[in-house]
């Protein structure tokens, strides 16, 4: 089953195009784990068959318990898989020298408690042999980006979940790598905080790098991701582009502003004479989540006061 | 003090030579052998999961990228987790270990009893070991416990996905580690010395009223004698000459300077100065040679050994007084440039009294310095020693010498007259009271080449404790890299103790499996099992346990149980023999070249058992 690697080696020259923009690639990947004595316990992932070009935003959707997390562990070499291989960068999952331009954010942030947001950026700075100054500027710009300013010098045991979530970001970026791994990136953010990651998520990608985002929060990975792959205990379901796999072919959808019950009908007749069938017409609420992003802003305009909720206006 | 070993120098011991093969290829050889072995069984575990072609794949594989690993370890992230270690070590509260040192020694402040027949010894041996303890405890707990936790926490998860290399993980673990020990280990050094000094430190008055002249034969003053208070649980008498110079006796170990000065109303009073003799570092030269020493009989005979007294487990053999028996130590290499003085000579005797009477009267003895090449031999100098008390004897360069043919005495000198062209020379010891017995041995007897100081000494006891603790914290991340954390500690702790009583477990291998070992060197009572049914059954070690199937099995268990125990001793340290306590409690010189060993023996351990634990770790699934 070596093969593969073998192959690649001895012909560094015929890569082609294609191939060196992959960045991932898994084939035939599978995880069963087992129990101490060997015996099988889940069967996580199933030959799980998977590339990740460069430059795009790739989502890895799927219920909770599906195997995406395995996925990513064992593109990171934390699990070694049971049959099949995982290659980034074209390496091998285990090979060190990946982690040099990877930034990884795992399910739940997995820092030193001890260390407060500086010390926590300083240490993961050193771990990629960066020189002092570097280690300072990097560490300074993260942590204005993730907006921790106010906290640096807190011990991140005294961090809120979304705090840590924000410094566990600013620890995968560290090394302003190519490849981001985000294990579920808004989980416990606030709405705010979710628009803001997602926003993140976006400007990396128009920087170049190639991000994972795995998640079970539709409207997330809706938002931002090019391609999609579904999973369903441990399964591949679906795979492609996310504007593809949406698109309903044959239903049109039409928006418009200021019409009269009359023309409302009056449009409703012509669309049945022309052998159409008419699946509604209503007026569209807003999603909570754009209540919400007003109130906060308009919050923030006028501090003190209760905002009214729109209906009152 | 036991010497149970010559101490090479540090070159002898390490190159191959005289003294065998030396350290030096003795430890390559094992880690061969050793590391064919692990990869073997580690090719076994790989092939029974990806079969044998695969699994030969791999385990090449692991191998290569250890060497690269090594190759590329960066310091700066090892120093990078190092700091992270101790940061760790610091935000976990370690620095209650030395709160609970201090507690320690203040209770002991109030119970070390300095009634002890040598409170030096006594305070000295109670640091060392109750410092050695809980630093040995500390190392155990955060080595075994740092990196289960991490991966409990997941925390590693962000490091490992980081560049950062399995070497540089276990190093900067152990470096870690290792610096949070040595900054305890060097204040507790620091407060265990202080209490030790302020500790023994007491002071005497002498008391006027038994102040008395002393006169020589024709009645001229020669001085005077006296007594001291009672301090401290003893007192001295002290003797001062006519200059006004003098000293106390010794008395648990140590005795004072007593000096005449002039009081106010122009008597004469008598000072007495702080206690000597107890901090001390000397550096003794014991007898070598092929017979260190050597005995001659009764009749004056060569003899193999002198007489036993009956004493099962004692360690001297004994010489009868009034008779012609002799106990005789070969020395080398003297020179007159080592000892311009003379030779000074400290010995301790065990006596043996056959009959009742003054249990406290002093049996007195005969010194010879004799050149074994022309048989010159120095008159019989007489010395009254205090039993189980070092005693100090200098033997004059200028001395009056017989020669063997003549039997006539003449003004001689040591070193051209009682010392041979090649170096040697020998000390002959004789009880010259008849039914009395002097018990000796080889270490009993030897030169006073030089003092050193005692908290050099100390330190170096210290040194001994660090170099315990650094073999220990590695031993603890080898096996908490694939352990959990309880699990971990149990191994290691079992290593410690394992090591500290390898002595014991050869012992037993020999009582179990070679019945023609001597006594002295074996266990009695057979291995765990029947031991422990010995034990249950109260039967004494020395029967035969009766002969039936149950006797059998387990004799035949405890047979496998011992050769394990007698292997996995081979490999793991001999705590006991790194531990130097004794030489600082017993006012002894720890050598450099044994401290050079030491380390080197410390250095090998920490090497092998890291690029173990560098194996371990990377072979373990982190996630899963
Ligand atoms: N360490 C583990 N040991 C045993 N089973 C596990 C382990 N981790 C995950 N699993 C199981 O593997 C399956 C996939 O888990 P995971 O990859 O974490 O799912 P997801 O991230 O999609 O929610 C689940 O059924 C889970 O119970
Ligand atoms: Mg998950």
């Amino acid at each position: 089953m070596a093969a593969p690697t073998v192959e690649q080696a001895a012909q560094p020259a015929e890569k082609t195009a294609a191939q060196a923009d992959v960045v991932i690639e898994t084939r035939n990947l599978s995880k069963t784990y087992r129990d101490f004595w060997g015996r099988q316990k889940v069967r996580a992932l199933k030959a799980l068959d998977l590339e990740v070009r460069r430059g795009e935003i790739f989502g890895l959707l799927g219920p909770n318990g599906s195997g995406k997390t395995t996925t990513i562990k064992l593109l990171l070499g934390l699990l070694f898989p049971s049959s099949g291989q995982a290659y980034v960068f074209g390496e091998e999952a285990a090979s060190v020298k990946k982690n040099e331009k990877i930034g990884y954010l795992p399910e739940e942030s997995y820092l030193y408690k001890f260390l407060n947001a500086e010390e926590t950026l300083d240490f993961y700075g050193r771990l990629f042999d960066m020189p002092a100054k570097v280690r300072k500027e990097r560490a300074e710009s993260l942590i204005n980006m993730v907006g921790l300013q106010w906290a640096r010098r807190r011990q991140l045991r005294e961090y809120s979940k979304g705090m840590t979530r924000r410094i566990g970001l600013a620890q995968a970026l560290i090394n302003d790598p190519n490849l981001l791994l985000l294990d579920e990136p808004t989980s416990g953010l606030d709405p705010i905080g979710t628009r803001e990651m997602k926003d993140l998520i976006l400007r990396l990608r128009d920087e170049g790098k190639t991000i994972l985002v795995c998640s079970h929060l539709l409207p997330d990975v809706q938002d931002v991701c090019d391609r999609i792959a579904i999973l369903h205990q441990g399964e591949l379901k679906e795979l492609g582009r996310v504007s593809d796999l949406l698109r309903v072919e044959d239903v049109t959808q039409i928006r418009a502003r200021g019409l009269s019950d009359e023309v409302k009908e009056e449009i409703r007749n012509l669309i049945q004479q022309h052998g159409g069938v008419v699946e509604g017409i209503e007026n569209p609420t807003a999603t909570l989540e754009q209540l919400f992003l007003e109130i906060v802003k308009d919050s923030e305009a006028r501090p003190g006061r209760r905002a009214p909720a729109p209906a009152e206006k | 003090m036991v010497i149970e070993h010559d101490i090479l120098t540090f070159f002898e011991w390490l190159l191959p030579g005289a003294g065998g093969m030396g350290a030096l290829l003795t430890f390559f050889l094992a880690v061969a052998l050793l590391s064919v072995f692990l990869t073997l069984l580690a090719y076994l575990f790989t092939s029974v999961r990806h079969g044998p072609f695969e699994a030969f794949y791999v385990v090449a594989k692991s191998i290569a990228t250890g060497v690269s690993d090594v190759a590329n370890t960066s310091p700066r992230r090892v120093l990078a987790l190092a700091r992270l270690a101790v940061t760790e070590a610091v935000r976990r509260k370690v620095l209650i270990a030395f709160v609970v040192f201090l507690l320690i020694l203040l209770f002991a402040g109030w119970f070390l009893d300095v009634r002890s027949d040598h409170p030096g010894r006594l305070y000295i041996s109670f640091v060392l070991t109750a410092t050695n303890y809980l630093v040995l405890l500390l190392a155990l707990f955060l080595a075994a416990f740092s990196l289960p936790n991490d991966i409990k926490n997941r925390t590693i998860y962000t490091v490992v996905t980081k560049p950062v290399r399995g070497t540089e993980i276990i190093l900067g673990r152990v470096l870690g580690f290792a610096t949070v020990g040595t900054a305890l280990l060097a204040m507790m050094c620091l407060v265990s010395y202080l209490f030790v000094v302020r500790g023994l430190d007491h002071g005497h008055a002498a008391i006027a009223e038994t102040v008395e002249e002393m006169t020589d034969r024709n009645s001229q003053p020669i001085g005077v004698r006296g007594e001291t208070t009672l301090n401290s649980h003893h007192r001295h008498t002290f003797e001062v000459d006519a200059d006004g110079y003098g000293r106390t006796d010794a008395q648990m170990g140590h005795w004072h300077e007593v000096l005449a000065v002039a009081g106010p109303d122009g008597a004469t009073q008598y000072e007495v100065g702080p206690p000597q003799g107890q901090l001390l570092a000397r550096v003794p030269i014991y007898s070598r040679g092929p017979q260190p020493l050597r005995f001659r009989d009764r009749s004056g005979q060569p003899a193999e050994k002198g007489i036993s007294v009956g004493d099962f487990w004692t360690y001297r053999d004994y010489i009868e007084g009034g008779s012609q028996a002799r106990a005789v130590w070969t020395f080398q290499d003297i020179t007159a440039e080592q000892f311009p003085a003379g030779l000074p000579v400290e010995m301790t005797l065990g006596i043996f009294r056959t009959h009742k009477g003054d249990i406290e009267q002093i049996v007195r003895g005969e010194l010879e310095v004799v050149n074994p090449e022309t048989e010159v031999r120095s008159e019989p100098i007489s010395f009254r020693p205090t039993e189980f008390e070092i005693f100090h004897l200098d033997v004059p360069r200028d001395i009056r010498v017989v020669d063997p043919a003549t039997q006539v005495s003449r003004d001689g000198d040591l070193f051209e007259d009682l010392v041979a062209e090649d170096g040697s020379t020998e000390i002959w010891v004789r009880c010259a009271d008849p039914g009395q017995y002097y018990g000796m041995s080889r270490a009993d007897l030897y030169l006073l080449a030089a003092e050193r100081p005692f908290f050099l000494n100390f330190v170096k006891g210290y040194v001994s404790i660090w170099l315990q603790m650094v073999v220990v914290i590695c031993f603890g991340v080898m096996f908490s890299a694939f352990l959990s954390g309880a699990v971990a500690m149990m191994a290691t702790l079992a290593t410690i103790v394992m090591g500290f009583f390898s002595g014991f477990i050869v012992g037993v291998f020999r009582g179990v499996l070679d019945p023609n070992a001597p006594v002295t060197e074996k266990v009695l009572g057979g291995g765990p099992i029947e031991s422990f049914y010995r034990l249950i059954t109260q039967k004494n070690v020395s029967l035969e346990l009766d002969p039936s199937i149950g006797a059998v099995v387990i004799q035949t268990i405890d047979k496998g149980l011992v050769i394990l125990m007698r292997t996995v001793v081979m490999i793991i340290p001999d705590f006991g023999r790194l531990g130097t306590a004794n030489y600082v409690a017993y006012g002894f010189n720890i050598d450099g070249d044994l401290l050079a060993q030491h380390g080197a023996v410390a250095l090998a351990y920490a090497v092998t058992v890291s690029l173990a634990s560098y194996f371990f770790f990377k072979s373990r699934e982190i996630a899963a």
